[in-house]
C-alpha cells in the first residue's frame, strides 16, 4: 500500500483503534492503517491480565489479552495494515501526519481521514502535588501493572495504594497474589472511585483495608520509599490535624485518575472539552476539525472496554464515509447540555435524525434518580456514581419529538418525584 | 554495577595522587574543573552522587545573566561582582559546550508608585554599574499587556531588562565535566569525602572509594561546604541552609509567560519568580524557609505559598497545570544579608584550601567566580601553565524533539534507534537514551536529566519500564539493579513470583 493512497489512518491500536479500523474497512474504506508506537497491536489490554472484558460485546468473560487477541484477528482478517513501532509526532489541521519509526523511518502523509484513538494516561504524583521526598518506589498503578504483568518485576513487597480507581484496586489484588502485602488503599472521597465489582472482588475478597476520606500527606525515604503518612480529610478535603498515622511501606502506587491523551489532537487544532479532557465530538464522533474523528478513552475515560469498542466503531464508520467522499457537516446539529448533577455528556452534539447512544457521568453520587433527556426520554436509576458511566439510547423516533427548531437539549439527573 | 565511574581506582581502597582535588560536582565544582583543565594541572573531581548537578544545581530556576536588579545586587557584595562579570561570559560558554541557552529578558512588575520610585533608583544604579551592557527599558501598561497578555492587570508597568536568559544548569554541569574530562581531568562519581587530614604540604582525603593525596583542595560541596571545611578547621565562615521550593507547569501552558517575571519582594531577599524554561515548561516560586539541611521534601505550606505567588502574577494559572515541584537549598552566608553574600576565598588558616560556595545565584555567577578560584589557587602557589592541547568545545546529545524534519530524517538514517520514541511526552528516542548512557548516565535520573525522558506531563509513567530495560541492557546488569538515583534507590525490588517462591533476598 502506497502511503499516499491511505484512506483512513487510525492513531493507536488499543481496543478503540482496532474497533475503528475494522469498522472503517467494513464500511468500505479501501486502505486503512493503524499507527502504533509499540511492537504489537493491543495497547494497554496486554497488561490487563485480569478478566471482566467483553461481557457485553462478546457476552463472554475475557481477560485483557484475550480481548485484544480477538480484535487483533479481526483487524488482520479485515485487511487493515498495522504500522508498528511508528509514532505520530504531529498532525496538521489539513490532516498531514508526521511520524517516525525505526522501520519505516521518517514519514509524512495525508490520509483522507483520521481517527484519534490514543487512549489516556494516568495522573502522576506531580499533578497531585503530594508533599514529601522523591525516592524510588512511587509508581502509577498502570506502570506497576506493566512492570509486573509484562516486564516480570515486582516493584516492592509492602505497598500503600493512593486512590481507589479500577487499576489501583485491580493492582491491590494482583500484588496480594504476587505475595506482596497491601497495607492500605487510601481514597480521599467518601466512596470508592472504581467499579463496585472491583471493590468487592479485589479489596473485600482479599481483606485489604480501605480508608475512605483519607489521603497521603507525606512520603518518607531519601532513596527508596520507607513509609507514608496518612490522614483523614474534612469535607473540603483538607487533612484533619490529629488523625495522622504513619504506615511503613517500600512502594506507593497512585491510582488517582486518568487523563485523555490529546497532545497530538492539539497539534491538529482539535478543540478540547475542559471537562472531559477530550475533543468535542458530534454524533458521528467527528471533532471540530473536519475529517478528524475520535473514539474511546481519548474522548472521555470509560470504565468498560465494551463501550470503548462501540464508540470507536462509530468513529471508524464515519471516517470511512468521509474518506469515500461523504461530507459530514462539521460539528453541527443539536447541542447536548449537561444539566443538574450531570458532569458531561458525550457526544456533545447530535444530528437528531439517527439513533444515538448518549454516554454521561454524574457529579455526585445519588439514589433514586431519573435521568431526563429534555422531555423526550428518561431512565430511572437506583444509584448513580461518578465512577459508573451512564448510557441512554435514543431512537430516531424519539428524537423526532424534539421538533424542527430545537438547538439544545438539557440532560438532567432528577431526584424521584422532583421535576 | 551502575554505581558511577570507579575506573580511576581500578580497585577499591587504592591510593591516588593529585595536585588539585575539587570536592563537589555541582555547577561550581564542574566550572572550576573545566577552567582548570585549560592548564597543565593534575586535577581530580569527586562527587558523592553518581552524576553531576544533583545538589542545589538541579533545583535552580535556570535563570542566568541576572544582576540587573541593582537594588538586590549591590556593589558592596562580592557576589554581585561575579554575577555581573558572568553576564557576557554565559552565552559564549553555552554555545561552546552546546548547552541550551535562550535570552528572554526579564520584567520587573511595577505595582504602585512606591515601587516606581524604587525602580527608578534601580535603573540609575544599573546604568552606572553596568554601562557596557544593554540598558533597562520602561514598559508601559499597554505594551506589557501585549507582550505578556496573561499577567495580572494590577500593574502600572514594568522595567524590562534585556539581559537575563535561561539555560539548563544540570546539562551545563554535565557538559563542563565532560569537557574537563576530555581535557584530562580525573572525574570520580559516587565518591564521597568522609574525612581530611593535613600533612605539611599536602592533604590526605579519605573517600568512600579510597584515599586521595592532594596539594590543593577546592571545596565546592554546596550544601555541605561548611562540613567539608570543618574537616580541616577551614570553616571560618557560617552558612545557613534555606530551603527553597519551585513548582513546574505543563508545557501545554508553556507560553503563558514569555519573560522572567519578578515582583518586588515584600521582604528583602525574598524571591518572586515566574519564568519559562529552555524546555518549554514554566517554573515558579520561590518560597523560602530556614530548614535543617538534607530534607528535600516539599511541604504543603511551601506549595501553597508557591501557588499563591504565581496566582498573584498570572491569575489564570490552574492548579491542574502543575506537573511537578521540587525543593533545594540556598546557602546564606549571613542570615541578615540573605543570599546576597557568598564564600569564594582561600582559607585564612589553612593554606592551599579554597572554599567555594554561592547560595544564589550560583549558576549565573559560575563563569566569573570559577575564574576567580583559579586566581586564588595560583596565589596559594599553584603553577598555572596553559595547555596547548586544550579543546574548548563540546557537543550535546542530539535533541530529536527540537530537530528539524531534515535533521530528524538524517538521525534516523544514521541510527534507526532515533526512530524509536521511548518517552512520548517529551519525544525522546532510544537513540538519545543510548547515547546518554554511553556518555555516563547510569540511573533513571541520569537519563532523565540528559535527555528529559520522564520529565514530561506523565512523569515517567509510560517510559520508565522502557528506560529501565534500556539501562539494564546497555549497562549489562539485571534490571532489578537499575536505580532511580544511585545507591539504594532501586526501582524494582523483586522479580514477579519471587516472593511466592520463598527465596527472598532483603533489598540492599
Ligand atoms: C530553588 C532554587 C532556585 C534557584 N534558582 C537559581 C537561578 O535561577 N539562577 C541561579 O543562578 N541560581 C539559582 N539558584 C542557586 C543555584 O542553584 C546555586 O547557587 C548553585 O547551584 C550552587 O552550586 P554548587 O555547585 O555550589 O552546589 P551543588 O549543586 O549543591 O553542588 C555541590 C555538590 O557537592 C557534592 N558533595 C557534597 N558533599 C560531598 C562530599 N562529602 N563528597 C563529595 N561530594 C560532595 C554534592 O553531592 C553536590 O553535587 C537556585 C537555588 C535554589 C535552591
Amino acid at each position: 500500500m502506497n502511503l499516499h493512497e491511505i484512506d483512513v489512518a487510525v492513531i493507536g491500536s488499543g481496543p478503540a483503534g482496532m474497533a475503528a479500523a475494522v469498522r472503517a474497512k467494513e464500511t468500505g474504506a479501501k486502505n486503512v492503517v493503524i499507527l502504533e508506537r509499540a511492537e504489537e497491536l493491543g495497547g494497554l489490554l496486554h497488561q490487563c491480565v485480569h478478566n471482566g472484558f467483553g461481557l457485553f460485546y462478546f457476552h463472554e468473560d475475557l481477560t485483557g489479552p484475550e480481548y485484544a487477541h480477538r480484535f487483533i484477528e479481526k483487524t488482520m482478517d479485515a485487511g487493515v495494515r498495522p504500522m508498528l513501532e511508528t509514532m505520530a509526532l504531529n498532525i496538521s489541521p489539513d490532516r498531514e501526519i508526521t511520524a517516525v519509526s525505526n522501520k519505516n523511518q521518517f514519514l509524512k502523509f495525508r490520509p483522507e481521514s483520521i481517527v484519534l484513538a490514543m487512549g489516556c494516561r494516568e495522573r502522576s504524583r506531580g499533578a497531585l502535588n503530594i508533599p514529601g521526598t522523591r525516592p524510588a518506589g512511587v509508581f502509577t498503578a498502570g506502570t506497576a501493572q506493566r512492570f509486573i504483568n509484562v516486564e516480570g518485576f515486582l516493584p516492592g513487597r509492602q505497598v500503600v495504594i493512593l486512590g481507589s480507581g479500577d487499576i489501583g484496586m485491580i493492582m491491590a489484588r494482583r500484588l496480594t497474589l504476587e505475595g506482596a502485602r497491601v497495607e492500605a488503599v487510601v481514597e480521599v472521597l467518601p466512596y470508592v472511585g472504581g467499579l463496585i465489582r472491583n471493590e468487592v472482588q479485589c479489596l473485600h475478597d482479599f481483606d485489604i483495608p480501605l480508608f475512605l476520606k483519607h489521603t497521603v500527606t507525606n512520603i518518607y525515604g531519601e532513596r527508596r520509599v520507607e513509609g507514608v503518612r496518612v490522614a483523614e480529610v474534612d469535607s473540603r478535603m483538607n487533612p484533619i490535624g490529629g488523625t495522622e498515622r504513619d504506615i511503613a511501606c517500600d512502594t506507593l502506587l497512585l491510582s488517582v485518575g486518568l487523563i485523555p491523551e490529546n497532545e497530538l489532537s492539539l497539534t491538529a487544532g482539535v478543540e478540547l472539552d475542559p471537562v472531559t479532557g477530550g475533543p468535542f465530538v458530534d454524533g458521528a464522533r467527528q471533532t471540530t476539525v473536519p475529517g478528524i474523528f475520535a473514539g474511546g478513552n481519548v474522548v472521555h475515560v470509560h470504565d468498560l472496554v465494551d463501550n470503548v469498542t462501540w464508540e470507536s466503531e462509530i468513529a471508524g464508520e464515519s471516517a470511512a464515509r468521509f474518506a469515500m467522499g461523504e461530507r459530514i457537516p462539521a460539528w453541527a446539529g443539536i447541542k447536548l447540555k449537561a444539566g443538574r448533577n450531570i458532569r458531561y455528556v458525550v457526544p456533545h452534539t447530535i444530528s437528531g435524525n439517527e439513533d444515538v447512544t448518549l454516554y454521561m457521568r454524574v457529579r455526585e453520587p445519588e439514589q433514586n434518580v431519573r435521568i431526563n433527556v429534555g422531555d423526550i426520554a428518561g431512565k430511572s436509576e437506583l444509584i448513580v456514581k461518578p465512577s459508573s458511566m451512564l448510557k441512554i439510547e435514543l431512537t430516531s423516533e424519539q428524537l423526532k419529538k424534539l421538533g424542527k427548531n430545537v438547538t439544545e437539549v438539557v440532560i438532567d439527573c432528577q431526584k424521584w418525584g422532583g421535576k | 554495577m551502575p554505581e558511577g565511574d570507579h575506573s580511576a581506582f581500578g580497585e577499591l581502597n587504592m591510593k591516588l595522587d593529585t595536585e588539585v582535588l575539587i570536592i563537589g560536582g555541582g555547577i561550581l565544582g564542574t566550572s572550576v574543573a573545566r577552567e582548570l583543565s585549560r592548564y597543565r594541572v593534575d586535577t581530580t573531581l569527586v562527587e558523592r552522587e553518581v552524576d553531576f548537578g544533583w545538589g542545589s544545581t538541579k533545583a535552580s530556576a535556570t535563570v542566568v545573566c541576572q544582576g540587573g536588579d541593582c537594588l538586590e545586587f549591590r556593589k558592596e557584595y562580592r557576589n554581585s561582582r561575579f554575577v555581573w562579570d558572568s553576564i557576557p561570559l554565559m552565552e559564549p560558554l553555552c554555545r561552546e559546550l552546546d548547552v541550551p541557552f535562550k535570552r528572554i529578558g526579564s520584567l520587573s512588575l511595577i505595582r504602585n508608585n512606591n515601587e516606581l520610585v524604587k525602580y527608578q533608583k534601580m535603573k540609575n544604579l544599573a546604568d552606572k554599574y553596568l554601562p557596557d551592557l544593554e540598558p533597562h527599558q520602561w514598559i508601559d501598561r499597554d505594551t506589557l499587556r501585549r507582550i505578556e497578555p496573561h499577567l495580572t492587570r494590577d500593574v502600572i508597568g514594568a522595567l524590562y531588562d534585556p539581559k537575563p536568559a535561561v539555560t539548563d544548569p544540570v546539562r551545563l554541569s554535565i557538559a563542563l565535566a565532560e569537557n574537563a574530562r576530555e581535557n584530562g581531568t580525573n572525574i570520580m562519581l559516587g565518591t564521597e569525602v568522609v574525612s581530611i587530614s593535613r600533612g605539611t604540604d599536602s592533604f590526605e582525603v579519605q573517600t568512600t572509594e579510597g584515599l586521595i593525596r592532594t596539594r590543593f583542595i577546592v571545596n565546592a560541596a554546596g550544601v555541605y561546604v561548611d562540613k567539608i571545611a570543618a574537616m580541616v578547621d577551614a570553616d571560618e565562615f557560617v552558612v545557613y541552609p534555606v530551603k527553597a521550593w519551585i513548582g513546574v507547569l505543563d508545557k501545554k501552558v508553556g507560553d503563558i509567560i514569555r519573560h522572567v517575571v519578578t515582583a518586588r519582594p515584600s521582604r528583602p531577599g525574598e524571591l518572586i519568580f515566574v519564568n519559562p524554561t529552555v524546555h518549554g515548561n514554566i517554573f515558579f516560586g520561590i518560597p523560602l524557609q530556614l530548614n535543617k539541611r538534607g530534607d528535600y521534601s516539599s511541604t504543603r505550606r511551601m506549595s501553597q505559598a508557591g501557588f499563591a505567588t504565581i496566582r498573584s502574577l498570572v491569575p489564570d494559572v490552574s492548579e491542574k497545570d502543575i506537573i511537578n515541584s521540587f525543593a533545594g537549598y540556598i546557602m546564606y552566608r549571613n542570615y541578615e544579608l540573605g543570599w546576597h553574600e557568598c564564600v569564594v576565598a582561600a582559607s585564612r588558616k589553612i593554606p592551599r584550601f579554597i572554599n567555594f560556595c554561592i547560595g544564589f545565584p550560583g549558576v549565573s555567577a559560575a563563569p566569573a567566580a570559577s575564574k576567580e578560584v583559579i586566581r586564588l589557587l595560583s596565589s596559594e602557589g599553584l603553577q598555572t601553565v596553559e595547555k596547548e592541547s586544550f579543546k574548548a568545545s563540546g557537543r550535546a546529545i542530539p535533541d530529536f524533539s527540537e530537530a528539524s524534519d531534515e535533521e530528524k530524517k538524517k538521525l534516523i538514517q544514521k541510527d534507526s534507534r532515533y526512530g524509536h520514541v521511548v518517552c512520548r511526552c517529551e519525544t525522546v528516542t532510544e537513540g538519545e537514551i543510548v547515547e546518554a548512557i554511553k556518555r555516563g548516565a547510569t540511573t533513571m535520573d541520569g537519563v532523565k536529566y540528559r535527555t528529559r525522558a520522564g520529565m514530561g506531563r506523565c512523569q515517567g509513567g509510560f517510559c520508565s519500564p522502557r528506560v529501565a530495560r534500556i539501562l539494564a541492557r546497555e549497562l549489562n546488569v539485571p534490571e532489578e539493579q537499575v536505580t532511580k538515583k544511585g545507591k539504594t534507590s532501586r526501582l524494582l525490588l523483586y522479580k514477579s513470583k519471587e516472593l511466592l517462591e520463598g527465596a527472598v533476598n532483603e533489598p540492599a
